[in-house]
């Protein structure tokens, strides 16, 4: 039932390596998809090309989002909350029989979804707003693919306590364990959610039910929507801390403020959901200032906690290597060369200075009244969900192939350059199609020409020169994207077996040497980078109030 | 160690300084945040409205052809001109795909909008002011504007409401 | 060997059954009972304004 592994010394359930192994198949299988959708709709777009005609446009919008924002992402979080709750306690699957009736019910979910939105029957968008309407399949497919992960991460929360009740890990939880405990916390609110929303909508889209009211719908679908993007958050950054202790040896310098920070997302972070309301008729300003800050933002102060956690356990370890010239010796001498290293300082840098800074501005209650649904949106999303997780994500997978899959890196020289190039498409598409929102270019629009309707608007010419870079950005991320499912498809179906530590090609780091009882700062050159992530989300923040006092009045 | 269960007595371990600086210099910060967005409420000009009442397509159309036939002042491409009179209440309807009627207004005076759907959500998108609001069925949403720029306004739609989505523009004149 | 006793917010912290009883509780209040309740709180519009433009009934 155990192997143990060669190059860590955990146990590893080989029922639970098996279950990690094919959820990740099924997470790259689902990027795939997504990456494709992304190439049609930037050439899209982008009208100088205007690719695909006006109903295949949405089709493939819908098709991206629940590919790239669903599926890739959900798959990808089971096998991580497997190997979570397996390995890294050195314990067993609760139930590998559960475990396989979660993946095949996603899959079958994957497949019906697929399938009804491809042969346009679901030309609703993620989203599905009623009264929009998709075929009853559709809503099925999506049900069980929740349900399907619902029961994957109950396994998850029962693998925790059998490993607790037959004593596998001593007392505490190790810190990435436990951020996938506040992740699967909010799966569980999230996946409950999808289904209030989606069995009443799939009764109606059977006319079993008469109508929905479109405002009960968006509030509760955002409760699936939005959470499940912060399960995203909070997955990358327990994946994030892994990083910095597969690199460098790094762990966060105050467990218990780490861990503070993540129950601070566990209370505050899912009623944030209300961001997507904001300027919407219905509820009060009372209840959007309250529920879009976080509850009073406790939980950006539980991002802003990490921000500095994470950077300074890198900067800890490595000081305690011999790197302590100056403020940034720690991060110049940082295993670059490494792309998991790369991948997840990336993540962190997009995440924060992309995502971050124009996340909170777009959730504030009144600036929201300058972005919502333009196309500085999905911009903003860029930043957090691509840049940040899905690059934090490809970075891990850079030891999942040799670890789970025990297989060596085919093409390790391409995989080096991988994170950059992906990282570096993805910030330019962000940005760009955030300054193309800030000029009013409306989301999910095919044609901003707006031919065949009664008046037109030409916007700022400004923004041709945003479109361009916003197709160089988009494409050289999905050249980035493809990079990667090569790499790793090659690797685990080709690839030189590995036979041992001397196959690795990534170093597991050494844990440094303990830190000298401390004289005050631990990691000056991490709160030098906070600072200045501080000044410039305080700029852009100025900034976009202050073209909000400029627009017409408005109460 | 993340990896591995904390050391003893992690729990215990004194926060170290820079850390201590950053999270409180955080915390000042997201206080601020939250209490800026309700000062705003009081004294800022931005601001989404308290008021929304419940509607049907049906009544919210008969009201938006109640307030075109009282205000109509011409036609535009087929769809009627209205000039209401300041501080008056403004019906406009989106259907697919549709923004009736097109708006004549003054600068610096109020108009309290109403605005509904027929059919399924759309966006509201004034441009190029680029201020942008959601717009159901079934919901009028009350909000009160005054134009602080004159000339001529679209209104794009920018909710996906169907195939036609990018035909659905809208147009408010604004005189001084 | 010195005795102590763990402090009452470690134990909640380790106690992940309590953190999930807050984390859905805490949202589904906030977010969802509470939105819901104002959806459900809307009155029709005003018979004045009703009265203004389709005149007396």
């Amino acid at each position: 039932m155990f192997r143990t592994c060669d190059i860590t010394g955990f146990k590893v359930d080989l029922r639970a390596e098996k279950l990690i192994q094919l959820n990740a198949v099924m997470a790259v299988v689902s990027l795939l998809v997504g990456v494709i959708a992304a190439l049609l709709l930037v050439l899209t777009r982008w009208q100088v090309v205007h690719l695909l005609p006006v109903e295949w446009y949405y089709r493939a919008l819908t098709l991206h989002g629940l590919n790239a924002l669903i599926f890739w992402i959900v798959f990808f979080e089971i096998a991580g909350l497997y190997f979570g709750s397996t390995v890294v306690l050195n314990s067993r699957m609760a139930s590998p029989k559960f475990g396989w009736l979660a993946l095949i019910l996603m899959v079958l979910g994957f497949l019906l979804v697929n399938f009804t939105i491809l042969t346009g029957k679901a030309d609703v968008l993620m989203t599905s707003y009623a009264p929009l309407q998709a075929h009853p399949i559709y809503y099925l497919g999506v049900i069980l693919f929740a349900v399907g992960a619902l029961i994957g991460v109950f396994l998850f929360f029962a693998n925790l306590l059998v490993a607790r009740r037959e004593r596998t890990y001593g007392d505490t939880l190790p810190l990435f364990t436990f951020g996938l405990v506040a992740a699967a916390i909010i799966a569980v609110l999230t996946l409950a959610t999808g289904a209030v929303i989606y069995i009443p909508t799939l009764l109606w889209s059977l006319g079993i039910i008469k109508s929905i009211d479109a405002g009960v719908y968006k509030l509760v679908w955002w409760g699936l929507g939005h959470s499940s993007q912060q399960i995203n958050v909070t997955a990358m950054i327990a994946v994030w801390y892994l990083g910095a202790f597969l690199t460098v040896g790094g762990t966060s310098i105050n467990e218990k403020v780490s861990r503070f920070a993540f129950v601070f997302y566990v209370i505050g972070i899912n009623v944030a959901s209300a961001h997507h309301l904001l300027v919407d008729p219905g509820p009060s300003p009372a209840w959007k200032v309250f529920n879009t800050s976080y509850v009073m933002y406790i939980a950006v102060l539980a991002s802003m906690i990490h921000a500095f956690a994470v950077p300074s356990a890198v900067e800890s370890a490595q000081r305690r290597k011999g790197f302590t010239k100056g403020l940034f010796d720690w991060l110049k001498n940082a295993p670059w060369g490494n792309p998991a290293f790369s991948a997840v300082f990336l993540s962190i840098l997009i995440f924060g200075f992309i995502g971050g800074v124009t996340g909170v501005v777009n959730g504030m209650e009144q600036t929201n009244i300058i972005v919502h649904n333009t196309l500085s949106i999905p911009g903003h999303f860029k930043g957090t969900v691509v840049g940040g997780t899905t690059l934090a994500f490809m970075g891990a997978t850079y030891y999942l192939i040799p670890l789970i899959f025990r297989k060596k890196i085919t093409l390790f020289g391409l995989a080096k350059l991988q994170p950059w190039v992906f990282g570096l498409g993805i910030a330019v598409l962000a940005v760009s199609m955030y300054i193309l929102g800030a000029f009013g270019v409306p989301r999910r629009h095919y044609d901003i020409t707006f031919s065949g309707g009664p008046f037109t608007y030409t916007f700022n010419p400004a923004t041709d020169f945003f479109w361009v870079l916003f197709a160089l950005g988009g494409i050289t991320a999905v050249i980035g994207a493809l990079m990667w499912i090569l790499i790793v498809v090659i690797s685990v179906f080709f690839g030189e077996p590995v036979r041992g530590p001397q196959d690795m090609q990534l170093k597991i780091a050494e844990p440094p040497p303990p830190a000298k009882e401390g004289h005050g700062f631990e990691a000056p050159g991490t709160l030098t980078l906070t600072l200045l992530f501080m000044g410039v989300f305080l700029i852009f923040l100025l900034l976009n109030w202050g073209w909000l006092a400029a627009m017409w009045e408005v109460k | 160690m993340a990896l591995l269960p904390p050391g003893e007595g992690w729990y215990f371990k004194k926060v170290a300084k820079d850390e201590k600086m950053w999270i409180t210099i955080a915390l000042v910060v997201c206080l601020i945040l939250f209490f800026w967005m309700v000062v705003w409420h009081i004294y800022g000009r931005q601001n989404p409205s308290f008021i929304t009442y419940r509607t049907t397509p049906e009544e919210f159309n008969a009201l938006t052809m109640a307030f075109i036939k009282k205000y109509q002042t011409g036609e535009m491409n087929g769809i009627p001109v209205v000039e209401p009179p300041p501080n008056s209440d403004v019906f406009l309807v989106g259907k697919m795909w549709r923004w009736e009627p097109v708006l004549v207004l003054k600068k610096g005076q109020e108009y309290r909008f109403h605005i509904s759907s027929l059919d399924l959500l759309h966006g509201f998108s004034l441009q190029p002011v680029n201020m942008n609001f959601m717009v159901y069925p079934g919901y009028d949403y009350v909000l009160t504007f005054k134009p602080t720029s004159a000339g001529e306004f679209a209104i794009v739609c920018n909710e996906f409401c169907g195939i036609g989505h990018h035909m659905m523009i809208g147009k408010i004149i604004v005189k001084e | 060997m010195e005795e102590r006793k763990t402090p009452f917010f470690q134990l909640v912290l380790e106690d992940f059954m309590f953190l999930l009883f807050l984390g859905v509780t805490i949202y589904a209040v906030s977010y969802l009972i509470w939105g819901l309740m104002e959806l459900a709180w809307l009155s029709p519009i005003p018979a004045e304004i009703k009265q203004e433009l389709l005149g007396g009934k």
